[in-house]
C-alpha cells in the first residue's frame, strides 16, 4: 500500500525508503509520528531540519526566543535575513520550504511547569534543544508521567552529553543525574561558549536516535549516557541504571504520585 | 594502588599541571573510596555530575580496585 504517499513524496523519500530497514512501511511510520522539540537553538536547530527532511509527519517547536546575531555561528535553522525574528515563526519558514509534507506546530513561548502538559499533549516523544537545566527536569518528569521516551542532549565548550531517556525500559534523567544543583555550580551558555559543530554533532545523534524508536531498528541508546569531546572526537559510553530511590520513577516516587 | 582518572570538560582545570582532557594516572591507597578522590585532586563534590569507573556509573561511596578507570563529568546546561 503506498496510496498514502503522493508521488512527490516517493520521490523525495526514495533513497530512504530504498533502505531495508525503512522501506515503505517505516516511511509511513515518520509520517505517522509526532515530535516535540523543545528550544530551536543550537540543538533543535540539526535536530529539526534532519527530521522534517526525513519526513516525520508533525514536528512541534517550543521556544520563547528572538533570532539574535550571536545564534547565527550555530543555530543553523536562521540566517541573517531572521535576526529579530521569533524563533519559532523563523523555524517553520525554514522547515516547511524544506518539506511542506510537514506540520509544523509552533508554541512561542517558554515550557513552563504550567503550560507544559498541554503542549505536550498528543506527541510521541519529546526531545531536549534547551539551553538550561531547569526545563530538563520538567521534560523529563513529563515524560515519566505520561511513560514517553526523552531524548536528551546537552552542549557546553567542546564537550557534549546525550542519551535515550525511558523510564519503561530504564533510567530517567534523575537516576542518573539526581536532583538539580546549586545554581551557582551551573555554567550558563550565556557565560560560556561553545564550538559551533558541536551543537551539530549532538544534535544529529539525538535525530538519529529519534528515527530509530520511531523505525524500531539499530539498537537505541537506553541505559546508556554519551559522552561527546569534540577536540579528541572522542565518544565515551556509559552504562546508567535505574536508580530505585528515583523520587520521579523510583519504587516510591514522591513526583509521579503527586500527579 | 594506581588508577586512571578522566575529568570531562571543565573539570579539566583539576587535572595535575593544569588544563587537559587527557587522562593520568593516581596513586591511591587501598580502600579508598570514589568521594575520597575528589579531595585529593581539591574537587568541590558539587562540581561533579556523573561518576564512572570502568564505563558504568557509580555512587560516591565506590571503593577503588585497582587499576581502574574513573571519569568525572560536571553539570552543562547548554543547548
Amino acid at each position: 500500500m503506498i496510496s498514502d504517499f503522493s508521488q512527490s513524496e516517493l520521490l523525495r523519500y526514495s533513497k530512504q525508503i530504498l533502505l531495508p530497514q525503512v522501506g515503505i512501511d517505516g516511511q509511513r511510520k515518520l509520517k505517522q509520528a509526532s515530535v516535540l522539540i523543545i528550544g530551536v537553538g543550537g540543538l533543535g536547530s540539526p535536530i529539526s531540519l534532519y527530521l522534517a527532511a526525513a519526513g516525520i509527519g508533525r514536528i512541534g517547536i517550543v521556544d520563547p526566543d528572538r533570532v539574535s546575531l550571536s545564534n547565527l555561528q550555530r543555530q543553523v535553522l536562521y540566517s541573517f535575513n531572521t535576526v529579530g525574528e521569533m524563533k519559532v515563526e523563523a523555524a517553520k519558514q525554514r522547515l516547511t520550504g524544506l518539506n511542506s509534507c510537514c506540520q509544523i506546530d509552533i508554541f512561542p513561548v517558554a515550557f513552563t511547569s504550567e503550560n507544559a502538559k498541554e503542549i505536550a499533549e498528543g506527541f510521541d516523544i519529546l526531545v531536549d534543544g534547551t539551553d538550561n537545566l531547569t526545563t530538563r527536569y520538567l521534560i523529563n518528569d513529563l515524560c515519566v508521567r505520561t511513560a514517553r521516551p526523552f531524548v536528551f542532549g546537552a552542549i557546553q565548550g567542546f564537550d557534549g552529553q546525550m542519551a535515550l531517556f525511558d523510564s519503561r525500559i530504564g533510567p530517567c534523567y534523575r537516576c542518573v543525574f539526581g536532583s538539580p544543583p546549586p545554581s551557582d555550580h551551573i555554567p550558563l551558555p550565556a557565560d560560556s561558549g561553545v564550538f559551533g559543530v558541536l551543537a551539530g554533532l549532538v544534535g544529529l545523534l539525538q535525530a538519529a536516535e529519534i528515527l530509530k524508536i520511531i523505525l524500531g531498528i539499530g539498537e537505541t541508546l537506553g541505559g546508556k549516557l554519551v559522552l561527546i569531546n569534540s577536540l579528541t572526537a572522542e565518544f565515551d559510553h556509559i552504562e546508567v541504571l535505574k536508580d530505585p530511590s528515583c523520587p520521579v520513577c523510583g519504587e516510591n516516587s514522591e513526583i509521579k504520585a503527586r500527579t | 594502588m594506581r588508577v586512571r582518572v578522566k575529568l570531562f570538560a571543565t573539570l579539566g582545570m583539576y587535572a595535575p599541571g593544569g588544563e587537559s582532557a587527557k587522562p593520568f594516572v593516581m596513586e591511591v591507597d587501598q580502600g579508598t573510596r570514589l568521594n575520597a578522590l575528589l579531595d585529593k585532586l581539591d574537587i568541590p563534590e558539587e562540581s561533579v555530575r556523573v561518576k564512572f569507573v570502568n564505563g558504568r556509573a557509580r555512587k560516591w561511596d565506590y571503593v577503588l580496585e585497582p587499576d581502574d578507570e574513573v571519569g568525572l563529568f560536571p553539570p552543562i546546561g547548554g543547548g
